[in-house]
């Protein structure tokens, strides 16, 4: 009962709402259409790897780090197995084994880098995905690759039947399977403890350096199978592949409630989040209104969401300040 | 039998010898208190205890063992549990794992949540605590975490427990409680080491008592019994180790620059009255937690005032914030929190100096409204002024501020003031962390500004310090004031009149 | 000087034997410090790439387009070192250009403007989206990281949503007197009496020139520019000595948008025109420049100079390596390496600090 109540008042639960209410919104708008099987399946065939994203920062949001080479790190991976496979004729689940775990390195040097040299976060990454970038170009110049097996692309378009298209379960899985990791085993609650409080943590005998390293390396292999999808979902690869996930890997976490400073694993809420987004695509084409209006609602529902979360934070320090003193007060008075 | 024992350990700081040679023994089933003034070293002692720092000298023994602490985790396997004065919970995480961080208990790779809340369960009843395993920590009130953490201390099977001023920020019914909780772990034969400023908790719960003072035990587990209250403040504060003479000064009855009446704050203050007039230093005196600095920062707009008046210069007014204060009323604030407000650790002793200046010194460029400078051979000569008139020991006024000693620090801290040309100067514990010698230095100096008309208002708990400033002593205890005296400057009746005004009131209830 | 010391405080206060307490390290040589380093790195790496390709000194098609680049990106570089000197970031440095530009562009457009005028114009726009962003910052207390992304997010969907509606072929076409020519005026065209500037310095470099000098005066000779850097230090300090610090953060932001103002200009003279995408390469830049010149991202320290050099390195490097064939996109991974190595720089500074307990963090 107690825990229910706890829930009713959690950010994912406004978002599960206003989730709803914005899709039964769509729907009478699209008068019925978007309840067709077919237009679920494109809905959710695109939010598959938006979810993975998201789901990507929020791990070093966790960890009190972030992310910057989220878009390179997925299309470094992506064009990796796009180039291995058609150039090199690497079979599919080697090459997608090989992209992978490409990403997992990518992202425990992210983690390394930080731990070792003590720069901060955002320079390290910054500097890591202009060489990825870079490594990126390289790899495909500017041709796009498409010449890999087909099968590969039919179990990118493949739907259950028909309507839950299955590299969005698969994101699903992912997601699954890091909710129970940050919430159920000892290194995804030490981890959560570095970004909760790290003096408490260290005083505890959990090492900060570990956790981070462990949640970059997540976020990397995250970001690989976010590049099979692609590379399963899209046509082909190119260079322009990630380019464009840096923004939506914030608005996802920050909408869905981490906290920045650290400490908060918001797995349903990122994916809520990301739902959301997806919504304000759907709308913009139901309404056929130009693509930017996407980014210029979302950047301004992120403002509107970190802003709003400050002053409910300093809303309640201010009354807990207030409440100790008042009791010593009432201790001179006893 | 003794648990535990620290013998002579030193610990040097760059030019401060923070602990010198102390010596502390904890027994079994026994309650044992750490005393001493902000700056005789407790801290220290605690951080060398649980492993943060690393004793320059002196040895620590474990059941007679020597052990050596590498980090607060070592000292913790070891069996030292810490209750620190900061919240040391995880925000996100239930009280049972909060309780069980340290080794969450798991079955096939998961953390096994029935263990988590059974186990947690077992170590919340043996301090006889209803409190909820599954509740996520930041729905607890603060009394409720210190208990919490006390369970988390015990839960790696400690037989020491540091509390580090647990009783600082709750209320007197919650520290019945936690005292309940002492006596228990007491009788199981652990043994608990208090650190805390209120003695009459002391007296109640404890059996020995350590003192230091300056960095040196000068009672070294004596018993509590054997001691009155007098003695061990005595012991505590320290007789004045040599009159410093300082040259009459009279305060005239000019009308007062500085006038609280009837002030209520947002951080719990309730009719607080003082007047400060020109040329005269009140002292503001209480244990740590009494509201003196969040008292003086309320006046400088850091807080709310939320009844009452303040007058300065006989004018009513509401400050907005330390610019405000400054500017308009000529206000200054020297800060008991040197490194962290008083100076700017990575620039450059000129500009820590001319940082509060910048307004008179600037120059018009040419004859376009708006644009001025900063000419830097004024700047340098006013700076100059200052390190030639407070001895400040440096090579050049561009060297930074964090390379000095902390003696040269507050030097500076206080220069700025001086330069804003204040007239009223709020000076917080200006001699925290300064040896002997320039502390007298300080004495002489803040006398001398005194005479020289300003006035000032002296927030210290160290009571040699203030009785040989003050003119008056305001005593406060619960941010409330209790009392006032004129200083006779006579230690003996001096410090037992304060004394007996802290702990009017308390003696009574209970 | 009448401070209210009377001699015998001051006796008191001296203490004969004290030692003067000297900063540990003692003062760095001259061929450590960062700038000199930078400026024989830049000088060499020249020497080298002209030896390599006699090509990279001819003046009209590499010197000419060089010292244009690395005017422009000075600017941007000085838009970020604004920020950073109060401990900040801007993330929307290379959107706020674009904005700027887009009023510029309106001005010109629909309101016909001169080429001066204009650029006023856009200057103001920028001053007041950094103000915005600072205000946000200021007084909701969030970390600038966040509200100058939102920023970001936000324009780079607005901008283009006004160019579709103003514009038919996403760009402003209507061009000011003058703007053609300013692209490849160089200091040949400006001469006194008989004497003639080079030709291999373009004219734009002259508004990098003069926000070198403005910005270096301001942090150097100013109140301002000084309550910025102790803002940057310490907040809580700076707050108790009576600086006015959320209007401080203003005003950093303010100056932030202002020189991406001045960046976005530009970038637009030398590229022939105003379009939404203008600054869309400006944050890789913007932070290499201040950081390579020694500028702390911390806060509390700027290097004006330092900023140029900086930018010169990498723009010279980008420029060389593009002449011996490296591929210009693949130029990325060398910048990126580049700029992990100079944080390891910017990293052993800390430490040395940290050794002589200067910084605690």
């Amino acid at each position: 009962m107690k825990a229910t109540l706890r829930f009713a008042r959690t950010t994912e639960m406004t978002l599960l709402v206003i989730g709803v209410v914005f899709f039964v919104f769509l729907v009478i708008a699209s008068h019925g259409d978007l309840l067709e099987a077919n237009s679920l399946r494109v809905l959710l065939q695109f939010l598959a790897v938006p979810v993975l994203i998201g789901l990507a920062q929020m791990v070093v949001l966790a960890v009190g780090q972030l992310n910057l080479a989220v878009g390179a790190v997925g299309g470094f991976a992506a064009c990796a197995m796009g180039v291995l496979m058609a150039d090199h004729g690497v079979p599919v689940p080697l090459a997608l084994l090989i992209g992978f775990l490409l990403a997992s390195v990518a992202g425990l040097l992210n983690g390394l880098l930080v731990v070792l040299t003590r720069i901060n976060g955002f320079i390290v990454t910054l500097a890591t995905m202009t060489v990825l970038l870079g490594v990126q170009y390289r790899l495909v110049g500017t041709r796009t690759v498409d010449a890999y097996p087909q099968g590969l692309k039919s179990f990118g378009s493949y739907a259950v039947f028909g309507v839950l298209p299955l590299i969005f379960l698969v994101a699903l899985v992912v997601a699954g399977l890091l909710a129970v990791m940050l919430r159920r085993t000892v290194p995804g609650r030490q981890l959560l403890a570095s970004g909760g409080n790290p003096i408490a943590a260290r005083l505890s005998g959990i090492s900060n350096d570990r956790s981070v390293i462990i949640a970059h390396t997540l976020s990397g292999a995250i970001l690989g199978v976010a590049a099979i999808l692609t590379v399963a979902s899209s046509p082909g690869v190119n260079k322009s592949i990630g380019g464009d996930w840096l923004l939506p890997s914030f608005a996802a976490p920050i909408i869905g409630g981490a906290l920045l400073t650290g400490g908060s694993a918001v797995v349903l809420g990122t994916v809520l989040a990301a739902f959301i987004v997806r919504f304000v695509d759907t709308a913009r084409a139901e309404f056929s209104l130009e693509p930017s209006w996407v980014n210029f609602v979302v950047g301004t529902v992120v403002l509107g969401s970190v802003v709003l979360g400050q002053v409910r934070t300093r809303r309640q320090e201010r009354r807990t300040v207030v409440k100790a003193p008042d009791a010593a007060v009432a201790g001179g008075v006893s | 039998m003794t648990l535990f024992e620290a013998f002579e350990v030193d610990k040097l700081f760059p030019g401060v010898r923070a602990l010198d040679g102390v010596t502390l023994k904890l027994e079994a089933g026994s309650v044992h208190a750490l005393l001493g003034e902000n700056g005789a070293g407790k801290s220290t002692l605690i951080k060398v205890i649980t492993g943060l720092y690393k004793p320059d000298g002196g040895r620590l023994l474990l059941d007679g063992q020597e052990v050596h602490f590498g980090s607060p985790h070592e000292s913790a396997s070891a069996g030292i549990g810490v209750v620190h004065q900061e919240r040391n919970l995880i925000p996100g995480f239930t009280v049972g794992e909060n309780i069980l961080l340290q080794k969450l208990p798991t079955s096939r790779g998961l953390v096994d949540r029935g263990r988590v809340r059974s186990e947690a369960a077992r170590w919340l009843a043996e301090l006889d605590l209803d409190i909820d395993p599954d509740l996520p920590v930041t729905e607890l009130s603060v009394a409720q975490a210190q208990l919490v953490e006390i369970a988390k201390a015990l839960s790696v099977e400690s037989r020491v427990l540091l509390l580090d001023e647990p009783t600082a920020s709750i209320t007197p019914n919650e520290a019945e409680r936690l005292f309940r909780v002492v006596e228990k772990l007491k009788n199981d034969g652990r043994s608990v080491l208090f650190v805390s400023h209120k003695l009459e908790e002391v007296f109640q719960i404890c059996d020995t008592v350590t003192v230091l003072r300056d960095g040196s035990s000068v009672l070294e587990s004596g018993a509590l019994a054997d001691l009155t209250r007098d003695q061990v403040v005595d012991l505590m504060v320290g007789r004045v180790h040599e009159a410093l003479t300082l040259p009459p000064r009279t305060v005239g009855d000019a009308a007062p620059l500085l006038e609280l009446s009837g002030v209520g704050t947002a951080s719990g203050h309730a009719e607080v009255d003082l007047t400060v007039r020109p040329g005269e230093i009140v002292g503001l005196y209480g244990l740590v937690g009494a509201g003196r600095s969040e008292l003086a920062k309320a006046l400088l707009g850091l807080d709310r005032i939320t009844a009452g008046e303040v007058r300065v210069r006989g004018q009513a007014v509401r400050i907005r914030n330390v610019r405000d204060a400054l500017k308009n009323h000529k206000i200054g604030y020297v800060t008991e929190n040197r490194k962290e407000e008083g100076v700017f650790l990575e620039q450059s002793v000129a500009r820590n100096i001319a940082v509060t200046v910048w307004d008179r010194l600037l120059k018009r460029l040419g004859r376009i409204p708006g644009l001025s400078y900063v000419p830097k051979k004024t700047e340098s000569e006013l700076v100059a002024g200052y390190v030639e008139q407070l001895g400040i020991r440096i090579a050049s006024p561009e060297q930074l501020a964090g390379t000095l000693s902390g003696g040269n620090q507050q030097k500076v801290s206080l220069a700025k003031w001086l330069a804003a040309k204040t007239e009223i100067l709020i000076i917080d514990e200006p001699t925290v962390g300064i040896d002997v010698r320039t502390k007298d230095a300080f004495h002489t100096l803040i006398w001398d500004l005194a005479a020289n008309g300003l006035a000032i208002l002296l927030i210290t708990s160290d009571l040699p310090e203030m009785i040989t400033l003050a003119d008056r002593v305001v005593v406060m205890r619960d941010h409330r004031v209790r009392g006032e005296v004129t200083n006779t400057h006579d230690y003996d009746t001096m410090s037992q009149q304060v004394i007996r005004l802290i702990h009017a009131g308390t003696t009574a209830a209970a | 000087m009448s401070a209210p010391v009377s001699e015998t405080a001051t006796a008191a206060l001296h203490e004969p034997d004290a030692p003067v307490e000297q900063p540990r390290g003692g003062r760095t040589p001259w061929w450590a410090n960062q700038r000199i380093g930078l400026l024989i790195l830049v000088v060499a790496l020249g020497a080298l790439f002209g030896i390599l390709r006699p090509a990279f000194f001819n003046q009209q098609l590499v010197v000419f387009p060089l010292l244009r680049d690395i005017a422009m990106f000075t600017v941007v570089g000085l838009a970020q070192m604004c920020v950073l000197s109060i401990g900040h970031m801007n993330l929307a440095v290379g959107r706020m250009a674009a904005f700027s530009m887009m009023i510029t562009g309106i001005s010109y457009d629909l309101w016909h403007f001169s080429l001066y005028a204009g650029l006023l114009v856009g200057l103001i726009a920028g001053t007041a989206i950094g103000a915005l962003a600072g205000w946000v910052i200021a007084r909701t207390g969030v970390n600038s990281f966040v509200v100058t992304l939102a920023l970001d997010f936000l324009l780079l969907g607005l901008i283009p949503l006004v160019y579709t509606g103003l514009t038919d072929n996403a760009a402003f076409v209507t061009k000011p007197e003058g703007m053609r020519e300013m692209r490849n005026y160089s200091l040949a065209d400006i001469c006194i009496g008989n004497v003639c500037g080079s030709p291999a310095v373009p004219q734009l470099a002259l508004f990098a020139v003069i926000a070198m000098v403005v910005v270096g005066w301001i942090y150097s000779r100013t109140k301002l520019g000084r309550e910025l850097l102790m803002t940057g230090t310490s907040v809580k300090a700076a707050e108790l000595s009576g600086i006015p610090t959320a209007r401080r953060v203003i005003t950093a932001h303010a100056m932030s948008g202002c020189l991406a103002a001045l960046a976005g200009f530009m970038l637009a003279v030398s590229t022939g025109s105003i379009k939404a995408t203008i600054g869309e390469e400006f944050m890789l830049p913007s932070f290499l420049g201040p950081i390579l010149g020694g500028t702390l991202l911390a806060g509390g320290f700027i290097s004006v100079w330092g900023t140029m050099l900086g930018t010169a390195l990498t723009s010279v490097i980008r420029k060389g390596l593009d002449l011996l064939g490296v591929g210009l996109e693949s130029l990325n991974i060398y910048l990126g390496l580049i700029l992990l190595v100079a944080l390891s720089t910017d990293r052993v500074r800390t430490v040395l600090s940290d050794r002589q307990g200067v910084r605690e963090r």
